[in-house]
């Protein structure tokens, strides 16, 4: 009767052990696929109309068939020459095919030296069932600089390439994944909880994308005081005249 | 009778064809706002609409960046987020129609015939401008109705005067500039120094009494009470609701304000180029000299036609603000027909005046648009466009001074 418990026993730990296998398995198949998806991935960035509105475009394709629950993530690091809207992103988020999250409250009308750089989380989400490929426009303002004293009349603005993050829910074990850095940030845009994510190397160290925005002539300072002060004062002195002259009694 | 029914009808026509206008260009913003890119209604109206929501969250208004307005705005709108969006839009227009009754109703109290009257109001009621801007969801009108409203009780101060003082309280609590109307109030409620024979010496000093104690009569204590109220009760209860930001928002932000962004004021660029100078707070003072010293000029020589001492501030206050942007023009436009029938001008000489300030925009508008949405580095020329607009809107001002001819009689005008 023992021998017979016995056999059950191990028969039962062998079928248990393979199963355990066969889903460490589907595990271990899921980290793969992520890995494929970390290989190396091209990472775009355009920039795209003129003056102080401008669209930042990156188009990120991935070079590995789809698989729907791997989850993407751009993060860009903007300095404080620009700001975005949040309530003109908030205006286009039924036209996008992705979410955003800001890291921190947005002063839209303050200058640049006065400004700080901030961070944005982008999600995007597939459009279709075979698509590698994402593409995100995202609307920013250019904001005012201190006037130049060395005579140029352009200040440059740099906007570096983002960063491209991956996640899998189905493949926990990041470690498996190294030597890829592994980071942690928000899960979605509704920044309710934080995950684990994996940041994907770039297929070559890109430069950061440039642009350039008007600034002020600082060393016209004396004129355009005295310029300003000496009109007002003479329409002031006119328009006083011609009321002494003309007032009602 | 026949004629009487003919211009009741006329009346009602114009007023019920400028109403039927402006629906119909809300009803067409919402459908442009829903098919096109570019959206008819104003991002101002957004920020109002999403303080409102803050409202009936029951939140502060002030929680929505940009909305520096009083938070009774935001009450006032709540329903559109209770019933729809464009209730908003509607009481605008709505208080743009009635600001042309009253434009009307004012002129006809200043002497004008009905039917000249009706054709004068025309030039706000058939305007583009403000059915355009009430349209598109600015606030503007519903001053416009109060300053009005404040100018007829005025015109009927033995009867009105408390509603002319309730309106006045109620302009001011809702945007500062009407403030500067208080001083030719003042002067036009107190009690003016009898006329004395020239031969009759009296002294300086004694005249100098006189005229400070007339300012302690009835009226203008009756006046200054109500207003005051009003004002005070209205910023004492949004405090105790939204504490000091309401009052941050509300006025110290407008009455600070230097934008060092482009728009019309001639002073724009000096403030820019010289925002974090130690000269700054002088050169600020030194633009506000003008600006003050012109306000107690009107006042004094224009106060005996209220009116059009109302508009001359108006437009001084704008010209030589240190912010200017085109919503500020419609706070001197309402009150331009009233002042449109005294004037000596020729028709050809009105339009070329109209013409001279467009024309003065326009140039403006030419290198701000190359600054902002081609990149191009033209500060110096939206400078040089500012001041020449500023030379253009005293020149006009100066012809409309030396032009006007009041209605009141006797009054001699000093000719030159």
């Amino acid at each position: 009767m023992y021998f017979k418990l016995f056999y059950v026993v191990s028969a039962l730990s062998l079928f248990s052990k393979c199963l355990c296998l066969g889903e460490k398995d589907e595990i271990q198949n899921h980290c793969d696929l992520l890995r494929q998806w970390l290989a190396p991935s091209s990472v775009r960035v355009e920039l795209n109309k003129k003056g102080f509105h401008r669209e930042v475009t990156t188009t990120v394709e991935f070079r590995s068939k789809e698989l729907s629950s791997v989850k993407v993530l751009l993060i860009h690091r903007w300095p404080r020459d620009v700001y975005v809207d949040p309530y003109q992103l908030a205006s286009l988020s039924d036209q996008n095919d992705w979410k955003i999250l800001l890291d921190s409250a947005i002063d839209l009308e303050v200058p640049a030296h006065k400004a700080s750089g901030f961070v944005t989380y982008v999600y995007p989400f597939s459009t279709g069932p075979t698509s590698k490929l994402f593409k995100v426009t995202i609307p920013i303002h250019g904001r005012y600089h201190k006037p130049s004293f060395d005579g140029k009349m352009l200040k440059s603005v740099d906007i570096e390439v983002p960063e491209l993050l991956l996640r899998s829910e189905k493949c926990a074990q990041l470690s498996s994944l190294e030597p890829h850095t592994v980071v942690d940030a928000p899960c979605t845009a509704s920044n309710s909880s934080t995950c684990s994510w994996v940041k994907v190397k770039p297929q070559q160290d890109l430069n950061p994308v440039s642009f350039q925005l008007p600034v002020g002539d600082g060393s016209l300072v004396a004129h355009v005081c005295g310029g300003t002060l000496l009109v007002t004062m003479i329409c002031c002195v006119a328009l006083s005249k011609y009321m002494w002259k003309h007032q009602v009694i | 009778m026949e004629k009487l029914i003919s211009k009741l009808t006329e009346k009602h026509i114009l007023f019920t064809a400028s109403f039927v206008i402006r629906l119909a260009l809300v009803a067409y913003g919402d459908y442009q706002d829903r098919t096109m890119a570019v959206k008819y209604t104003d991002i101002d109206y957004h920020v109002f609409t999403d303080a409102a929501r803050f409202i009936t969250e029951g939140e502060s208004p002030y929680n929505r960046s940009t909305y520096r307005y009083t938070p009774l705005l935001a009450w006032l709108l709540t329903p559109n987020i209770y019933l729809n969006m464009v209730f908003g839009k509607i009481l605008f227009i709505v208080c743009d129609v009635l600001s042309g009754l009253l434009i009307y109703k004012v002129l006809c109290l200043r002497g004008l015939r009905a039917e000249t009257a009706r054709c004068v109001s025309s030039l706000w009621l058939l305007n583009p401008l403000p059915m355009g801007v009430s349209s598109r969801g600015n606030a503007e009108s519903i001053l416009a109705a109060l300053v009005l409203g404040t100018l007829l009780c005025m015109e009927r101060r033995a009867q009105r005067l408390t509603w002319a003082a309730l309106l006045y309280g109620l302009s001011v609590h809702m945007k500062i500039y009407p403030v500067t109307y208080a001083l030719p109030i003042a002067l036009t409620l107190r009690t003016a120094e009898i006329r004395v024979d020239e031969a009759k010496k009296v002294s300086r000093f004694k005249k100098l009494v006189g005229f400070f104690v007339g300012f302690f009569n009835q009226d203008l204590l009756l006046f200054a009470s109500v207003a005051g109220g009003v004002f005070f009760t209205l910023t004492g209860l949004f405090y105790y609701m939204y504490g000091w930001q309401f009052l941050y928002e509300t006025y110290l932000y407008h009455l600070t304000r230097r934008d060092i962004r482009h728009n019309f004021s001639p002073y724009f660029y000096m403030l820019y180029l010289t925002a974090e100078s130690t000269w700054s707070q002088w050169l600020g003072l030194a633009a506000f000299l003008p600006q003050f010293a012109l306000l107690l000029v009107t006042s004094w020589m224009y106060y005996k036609d209220l009116a059009f001492c109302c508009f001359l501030h108006t437009a001084i206050f704008v010209t030589f603000n240190k912010v200017c942007t085109s919503q500020y023009f419609l706070w001197y436009l309402c009150l331009l027909p009233l002042v449109i029938p005294n004037l000596s001008l020729t028709v050809k000489q009105g339009l070329g005046l109209l013409l001279l300030w467009f024309a003065g925009q326009a140039i403006w508008l030419g290198p701000a648009y190359f600054l902002e949405f081609e990149g191009y580095n033209t500060f110096l020329w939206i400078w040089l466009a500012g001041l020449l607009f500023q030379v253009v809107n005293c020149f006009i001002l100066i012809q409309i001074v030396t032009h006007y001819k009041p209605t009141k009689t006797p009054l001699r005008l000093k000719a030159e």
